[in-house]
């Protein structure tokens, strides 16, 4: 593997594209657990993250040939990621929205995940990551998105603009709101 | 500056987009509003914050599971392709093009012969072309016996419709009939 560092994304998606499956490998070596650290903090689900990237993994297998040189790869492996992953979510919302309703009145004990503090249990960095993941999910989708891509996966305007298809204006606006809806929200984290 | 348009420039701010000018004007804001220098610190560290979350790692099994899947994708039969005809003309097959040949050049002729403006068939009754003001007819009017009076009889009693006649009258039959007993 050491001596395909010197690749670039795109030279080796190219490379896999002409039928070199090493280079496959190395693309979703480079990628798993970038995507996997987007994807969770997007649907909040382990289980679930570890699905949709091995989908976007297969994606990336089956549909190699509708990669085109234009954007960068970052951009286009990030939104199959992105698209699959709030598929995902609504497909989870529906269902929650089904299961409650076919309930009966005394059928109705279910757990809501809790983020209140469990000193006794859990670390202090453990208490704030878990506040923070909880403020990040209350954001809309929009945001959300916009958020992870900019201050987790630190990727810049231009690029996530490309990978949620809006103009760079919209994204700089919905970062900053994002930002102060975050704020508010982990105004007692201090 | 504003409340509104420092809120707005905060992401800018700590993304280091703004110009010198417009840096200049939101830090000026910020030294004047100790509440307003609060909000970019908290919204700082907040971002310092999520930056520092744990990194999240895929389980030791996604390689694994992920080579299973791409196997069972590869040996997945590959989508049924529908044989289409070998020839076709327009779109249909010889035969089925045949016989929308034969209706169209069916209609053509149906059309053709329904159109105003067709030749009437010969049965049809002709318009009136007589004269209306002047002169009576001549096969109505009471003829006098005078050397033409079979003629003129055979004439009157033929169908008044019979558009043929005054053709018959302008053949100049000259040399071409000749009568059984004729002495020329």
């Amino acid at each position: 593997m050491d001596n395909q560092i010197r690749y670039t994304d795109e030279e080796l998606i190219a490379r896999f594209q002409k039928g070199d499956e090493q280079a496959y490998t190395e693309l979703v070596i480079r990628y798993r657990d970038k995507l996997m650290t987007f994807v969770f903090r997007f649907v909040n689900d382990m289980e679930q993250a570890e699905d949709i990237i091995q989908d976007t993994m297969l994606k990336l297998y089956t549909h190699k040939h509708y990669y085109r040189n234009i954007a960068k790869f970052s951009t286009w492996i990030y939104t199959i990621a992105g698209n699959l992953a709030k598929t995902e979510l609504r497909k989870k919302k529906t269902r929650k929205v089904t299961n409650i309703s076919q309930m009966g009145p005394e059928d109705r004990d279910y757990e809501l995940p809790s983020v209140a503090p469990e000193t006794d249990e859990v670390v202090q960095s453990e208490y704030i990551e878990k506040k923070i993941q909880a403020a990040i999910q209350n954001l809309p989708l929009h945001f959300r998105t916009v958020t992870i891509l900019r201050d987790i996966q630190e990727l810049s305007y231009e690029e996530i603009s490309k990978i949620v298809e809006v103009p760079l204006g919209t994204v700089k606006s919905r970062i900053n709101r994002a930002r102060l809806q975050l704020q508010n929200e982990l105004k007692d984290l201090k | 500056m504003d409340r509104y348009q420092f809120e707005d420039a905060i992401s800018a701010y700590l993304d280091n987009e703004l110009t010198l000018s417009e840096r200049k004007a939101f830090e000026d804001f910020m030294n004047v509003n100790s509440e307003g220098k609060h909000l970019v610190d908290s919204i700082r560290a907040n971002m310092t914050s999520i930056k520092n979350l744990s990194d999240i790692k895929a389980s030791n099994s996604f390689m694994p599971n992920l080579h299973k899947r791409i196997e069972f994708e590869k040996k997945r039969p590959s989508k049924k392709i529908v044989n289409r005809p070998s020839k076709t003309l327009f779109g249909f097959t010889p035969l089925y093009a045949s016989i929308m040949t034969v209706l169209i050049i069916s209609f053509v002729t149906v059309g053709v012969n329904l159109w105003p403006g067709a030749q009437a068939p010969a049965n049809t009754i002709p318009a009136y072309t007589g004269n209306i003001s002047g002169a009576p007819n001549k096969t109505l009017d009471h003829p006098t016996i005078d050397a033409n009076q079979d003629a003129i009889l055979a004439e009157a009693e033929t169908d008044s419709a019979d558009t043929t006649i005054q053709k018959k009258k302008n053949f100049k039959l000259g040399n071409q009939v000749k009568f059984v007993k004729d002495q020329r």
